[in-house]
């Protein structure tokens, strides 16, 4: 296994340009978003802002509908990472940790959920929800979101479930403990990069779904961020700074989240690749 | 137990999922404009006015060429990227933790950033390209027809090869190291070793990445509605599209009922195709399961 420095050298450089690609158009938003107007839409772009301002993100907070989106994210976001943590979990639990008859067909059925092409669902469910009285509302995004992270929830989790000994429920049982206090004393803290991951993964769903949410909410006020944004490009006349930063801002609560977690959630990838 | 545990997740999704497909049959043979008025049954009506429509075949070959061209390219990118995230070197896993990125950054943020950099006024690919000298004149990558489509699926590849590139990465840890050490004895050069180890070791996790990224790309909205909105001239109008605009910009619900059928058909034929003519053998999955 004995390579040269030059090996070495092209090693490196092969990992600098794949992440190059990820992480260069990320820089771009960001440098850009410091620069102002007039250097933003110049004809041969600088690398390095000339000087740095701040002026579009106090913009964007100040006299766009920016923050009301910001917050009616934050709200869909939320409601929707609780009751899929709460969903999946419990539902992971009963399918590795409780065999009842059956199981296996229910395990495919959700997985086959998670497949179901949204713009399938998009009329149905658009008719349903007006019927329900709830277009325009937040719940109803909350009710999407949850339908299309939950499946995926349930499937990631089956890996963190099975590196955890099933004589630790035995033990826990024969203490004496029902199974509600098995699964959220034992189970769940040796679970928990596991429950981490699918929340995040359930945050950023929600987090970034358009299609639904550009249908299903009508009014200003209840708007989320994807679509507010969207409607800025939709403008006559594009004001690319505040573009940037808002697109910036938006990005920014993912990429602090995957600082926190990002290695659970891609370590829950990696092992629920193996065993799938 | 388990069963009781399950049920509030089965529930949820027969109520978001199987009662709303129920309902989209039946929504396809009737006659509703903007919600809440018609509704009179008017059998394969619909369906008649879709197939004889000008817009309906068109709109199946470009998802036909929309999957393909990604599914290509992603397949190209995330191999190149997996087997080099999959060298030795420092900074490894946090390199294999922020390769995700433009997976998980919501659609409209990467529709900004690649039509600004790819646009003609400040676009920074048309100054490097200009600068390299590999081009005379500014490209409009969303101008013509085949430009838009072709800088349609890149965007959509960079955020999607990502996941796939996990995906692979998944597939290579579970591939034993002791078939490569053998290989290694028999003096296999790099590239046998991808031919003969790596590649079958995949076979399992090329399949499900196959179908799954062909029933996700199929799938697309927001990055061509958000790009072209389906055109210049209807040259970027994939099905999706074709769906939402019949429903929500011309108001006929049902005449889209039916087009979401049938698109749900062809994609339920390639499914079934896809399963019995590529599935590996299904031992493995049983042996886990006990």
């Amino acid at each position: 296994m004995n390579e040269g420095k030059r090996g070495r050298a092209v090693r490196y450089l092969l990992v600098i340009l794949v992440m190059f690609f990820i992480i260069a158009p990320f820089y771009w938003i960001y440098s850009s978003s410091l620069k102002v107007s007039t250097e933003i839409v110049a004809q041969s772009p600088t690398l390095f802002p000339e000087s740095i301002t701040f002026g579009h993100y106090a913009n964007l907070l100040s006299s766009s509908d920016y923050p009301i989106y910001l917050t009616n994210s934050a709200i869909v976001s939320f409601a929707t990472m609780v009751i899929t943590v709460v969903l999946s979990t419990s539902a992971a639990y009963g399918l590795y940790r409780l065999p009842f008859p059956g199981r296996k067909t229910i395990y495919r059925l959700i997985l086959l959920a998670y497949i179901f092409p949204g713009s399938l669902l998009l009329i149905p469910l658009y008719v349903m929800l007006s019927r329900l009285n709830l277009l325009d509302t937040q719940l109803a995004l909350v009710i999407i979101n949850v339908t299309f992270a939950a499946p995926f929830s349930v499937w990631l989790l089956k890996a963190f479930f099975a590196s955890i000994p099933f004589e630790l429920e035995e033990a826990a049982s024969l203490d004496g403990a029902s199974w509600l206090q098995t699964l959220l004393l034992v189970v769940l803290p040796l679970a928990s990069p596991g429950v981490a991951s699918v929340a995040i993964f359930a945050f950023i769903t929600s987090w970034t779904e358009y299609m639904f949410a550009s249908v299903l909410i009508i009014s200003d006020a209840n708007r989320t961020l994807p679509v507010g944004l969207a409607g800025i490009i939709g403008q006559y006349v594009i004001d690319w700074g505040l573009l940037l930063a808002g697109a910036g801002a938006t990005t920014l609560p993912i990429i602090l989240l995957f600082v926190l977690i990002g290695r659970f959630f891609v370590n829950g990838l990696l092992e629920g690749g193996v065993k799938a | 137990m388990g069963i009781f545990l399950v049920a509030p997740l089965v529930i949820w999704l027969v109520a978001t999922i199987a009662y709303p497909i129920f309902s989209l049959i039946r929504l396809s043979f009737l006659d509703v404009g903007v919600i809440g008025t018609g509704g009179e049954f008017v059998g394969l009506d619909n369906y008649q006015r879709v197939l004889n429509s000008r817009a309906f075949w068109p709109s199946m070959g470009r998802s036909v060429v929309w999957v393909l061209g990604n599914g290509l390219l992603q397949t190209v990118l995330a191999f190149v990227a997996a087997l080099v995230l999959n060298l030795p070197f420092r900074g490894r896993a946090l390199a294999r933790t922020w390769v995700i990125l433009p997976w998980i950054v919501p659609a409209v943020v990467a529709v900004i950033v690649w039509k600004w950099m790819l646009g003609t006024s400040g676009g920074v690919v048309n100054m490097i390209l200009l600068r390299l000298g590999l081009i005379q004149e500014q490209v409009g990558f969303f101008s013509t027809g085949n430009t838009a489509m072709a800088s349609l699926v890149g965007i959509n590849s960079w955020r999607f090869f990502p996941l796939l590139t996990i995906i692979i990465l998944a597939g290579m840890q579970g591939i034993p190291k002791d078939r490569y050490d053998a290989a290694g004895v028999d003096g296999a050069s790099a590239w046998q070793r991808f031919i003969n180890i790596t590649i079958p070791g995949l076979k399992p996790v090329l399949f499900v990445m196959g179908l799954v990224g062909t029933l996700w790309s199929v799938n697309i909205f927001d990055v061509i509605y958000l790009v072209t909105g389906g055109g210049p001239s209807r040259a970027t109008l994939t099905m999706p599209v074709l769906i939402y605009d019949m429903a929500f910009l011309q108001y006929r619900l049902g005449r889209a009922a039916a087009a979401a059928v049938l698109m749900a058909v062809a994609v339920t034929i390639f499914t079934v195709a896809f399963i019995y003519f590529l599935a590996p053998g299904s031992e493995e999955e049983d042996e886990e399961w006990g």
